[in-house]
């Protein structure tokens, strides 16, 4: 209950948004490199993939004796975010493709997201939380 | 994954932008110093300085570890950016006739700093600007902080 799979995947989110700001950042920082080519996360796709996976179409699970069988099929595969480089951002002529203006939108969209997900985790503590006391306060 | 990393990044740009803004003022300041360096029993004029920057690498044990226990794939970000050197501008001094000066030449010719007030100018507002939108990223990475702080 308390490492319940819906915790799993806030907990993952989360450090898909901590990695995406801190990407962000970094792209913020080298604005004005020479040469810098923007990075960005990509990860709610692969999360779409994997809860699709879970609750459209049945998975194949093959049965694991040992811990060190190899996965069957993406079995176990979470879904991690992915550093990619951003290939269609217009590169400037000192070969900095940095965009001001969608990093920005990107952060604050990032932060929004982030501060979504605390507020569901937290949630997801405090229902756990009234379980316990039995709903008496 | 430590969220201070954002922070640590943000605050590299700020200090490479102070340097970068510390370097106009320089260059505006010294835009009419005739007399920067004694060489060969002669006065320089000062030379326009520029901020070489480079982004930080990413080998550090931070990234090789999170890449190695498979948390992140593909290449880590590198974190943040430092100023590799501070490099004088090679173009030629300027060359203004003025014959009361006291460095000007038997020809009454003065040489000026190769300082550029357009060039200054443009520079000063593209590291204010980039020091404005890395202090937003750095108030960003705050609140995500104390948000997290809000989990209990």
């Amino acid at each position: 209950m308390l490492g319940s799979y819906h915790t799993q995947i806030l907990e993952r989110s989360m450090d898909a948004a901590n990695l995406r700001h801190k990407t962000i950042t970094n792209n913020l920082a080298n604005i004005d490199t020479p040469q810098f080519k923007s990075q960005q996360v990509v990860f709610e796709e692969y999360l779409q993939q994997e809860i699709s996976g879970l609750h459209g179409q049945q998975k194949l699970e093959a049965y694991r004796t040992s811990d060190r069988h190899i996965p069957f099929a993406n079995a176990g595969g979470f879904a991690m975010p992915q550093i990619v480089s951003n290939p269609n951002n217009f590169v400037q002529n000192n070969g900095n493709d940095v965009d001001l203006e969608s990093e920005e939108t990107e952060l604050a969209k990032n932060q929004i997201w982030y501060s979504g997900l605390t507020q569901l985790t937290a949630g997801s503590y405090q229902k756990i939380r009234s379980v316990i006391d039995g709903g008496g306060k | 994954m430590s969220l201070f990393q954002g922070i640590n990044t943000s605050a590299s740009a700020l200090t490479a932008n102070r340097l970068r803004l510390d370097t106009i003022a320089s260059n505006i300041a010294n835009a009419e110093t005739t007399r920067a360096n004694f060489a060969n029993g002669v006065w320089q004029p000062y030379k326009r300085k520029m901020v070489e920057l480079s982004p930080k690498s990413s080998e550090s044990f931070d990234n090789l570890l999170q890449a190695a226990v498979g948390n992140i794939s593909g290449k880590n970000g590198d974190q943040g950016v430092r100023v590799t050197s501070i490099k004088e501008d090679e173009t030629p001094f300027k060359r203004v006739f003025d014959p009361s000066h006291p460095d000007a030449d038997k020809d009454g010719y003065v040489l000026m700093p190769n300082v550029d007030m357009m060039k200054e100018m443009v520079d000063m507002i593209s590291a204010s600007r980039s020091y404005e939108a890395n202090i937003t990223a750095l108030n960003a990475s705050k609140n995500m902080m104390m948000k997290a702080l809000e989990i209990r």
